[in-house]
């Protein structure tokens, strides 16, 4: 056996693994020659030494100190719970889903119903025109959302007569009208509504009334639309003097 | 596992394969005194054996103690295909493994050697010495020489030799610890075996 093959089974020789014939030739090798006989020995030096080094043990009990660990890990609430790592959190997070789930669905169902009422409420209309109204409120004192006279608004004044209204009024006998009108801020009539009297009769007068011209009334100097009652009559009435 | 709150005994001698078994069982069935058996059993060879693979002390703590923390963990999916015993011994393998991959990536491969031990540590060795203390100062001399040379070895090779020569497992055993079939063992050990010898020899050149 050459001293190659003998060296590739120190190991297995040294551990008694080698068939009886294998072992038989290691060992005549290793009488017959030095270098062999020689590592041999070192190797068996080497693990000697280190089967001798000594057994060391830990200055502080370890069992402390996983006892120590665990029962911080495990005594819930406080920084450990905040810095705990990931796969600890998951069987507090769930749960607490719960009740998150909970308040959100309470929080959609209020916005969700407050919804179905907001969509009960009346349409908007504005009154003097008729129409639905489906946008954001005109500015006060314009056609759209006219003032009322006040101690701050005046009436508008009748700029020009109409010779037909005298006549027409003289025809009506007792009957009379009571009409809302609107006055734009450019002095023209822009509502008339009749609030109580027959429409087909008081047709001819509205028709005239919306034809009127007026001075448009003012605030702060600036011309403002006002809506204001009248009451059409052909009776005169006096008020009564004192 | 609901709470590790009891008295901590001492450390124990390893139990025979049967009663190995009933402590894993009552383990699994979360009694803490059983788990704190198993680590007084077993803290010393965990200890020991992350010293030597690592040849630091204060990561041999560490690593010892996240060793049994993976136990308390995974216990309950411990089957018992192999004994606690080798199954323990894997434990400690990996983690130190990935405590040296830990260690290149910090550019901190640099251990402190276990042969700088004072002599108030060397009180600390499991096994305690009746020799005078000019005998303690050349065995401790001879042993940090040795953990050097071991030191030299790759962490593979340590851990086969330590498995081996200190532990004395089986070629199966140390086959099953390091997760590789058992002609890998054997190749393993024979080539760390003689990495050793070199590394002793090469240590005896520059102390000579």
């Amino acid at each position: 056996m050459r001293c190659r093959t003998v060296r590739s089974h120190l190991s297995a020789y040294r551990d008694g693994e080698l068939p009886a014939e294998t072992t038989r030739e290691v060992s005549l090798h290793i009488g017959s020659c030095d270098d062999c006989g020689r590592r041999l020995r070192e190797y068996e030096a080497a693990l000697g030494e280190l089967q001798a080094l000594p057994r060391l043990a830990c200055e502080e009990s370890i069992a402390a100190r996983i006892h120590t660990h665990l029962e911080v890990e495990m005594r819930g609430p406080g920084l450990t719970l905040l810095f705990r790592p990931a796969w600890s959190a998951r069987p507090l997070f769930l749960p607490s889903l719960i009740p998150a789930v909970m308040v959100l669905l309470v929080v959609l169902g209020t916005v969700f119903s407050l919804e179905r009422e907001a969509d009960r409420l009346p349409p908007v209309y504005v009154r003097n025109t008729g129409q639905q109204w489906n946008g954001p409120v005109p500015a006060s004192g314009t056609e759209g959302n006219p003032l009322f006279p006040s101690a701050t608004v005046s009436l508008p004044r009748t700029r020009q007569g109409d010779p037909l209204l005298p006549q027409l009024l003289a025809g009506m006998g007792q009957r009379s009208f009571f009409v809302e009108m609107v006055v734009g801020r450019d002095g023209r009539v822009s509502a008339v509504t009749l609030i109580d009297g027959d429409s087909f009769e008081a047709a001819p007068i509205l028709d005239l009334l919306r034809h009127q011209r007026f001075e448009p009334s003012r605030v702060q100097g600036r011309p403002v639309a006002v809506s204001f009652y009248r009451l059409i009559s052909g009776t005169v009435v006096r008020a009564p003097t004192t | 596992m609901a709470s590790v709150d009891v008295a901590l005994p001492a450390s124990e001698s390893v139990p025979a394969p049967a009663a190995e078994r009933g402590l894993v069982e009552e383990c699994r069935r979360g009694d803490p005194n059983a788990f704190s058996r198993l680590v007084a059993i077993h803290e010393g060879l965990v200890y020991n054996l992350a010293a030597r693979l690592l040849g630091d002390r204060e990561e041999a703590k560490d690593v010892s103690q996240d060793v049994f923390l993976q136990i308390y963990r995974m216990l309950p999916r411990f089957e018992g295909r192999s004994s606690l015993k080798t199954w323990i011994y894997r434990i400690v393998v990996n983690q130190c493994r990935n405590r040296q991959r830990w260690w290149r990536r910090r550019q901190r491969d640099k251990a402190l050697p276990l042969e700088e031990m004072t002599a108030n540590e060397s009180a600390r060795l499991a096994t305690p010495s009746r020799e005078c203390p000019e005998e303690q100062v050349a065995r401790r001399e001879e042993s940090g020489r040795v953990q050097k040379a071991l030191l030299k070895l790759s962490l593979d090779h340590r851990a086969v030799l330590l498995l081996r020569e200190v532990e004395e497992l089986s070629g199966a055993e140390i086959a099953e610890a390091l997760g590789v079939a058992e002609g890998t063992v054997k190749s393993r050990l024979a080539r760390a075996r003689e990495a050793l010898r070199l590394a002793l020899l090469a240590s005896e050149g520059n102390a000579s």
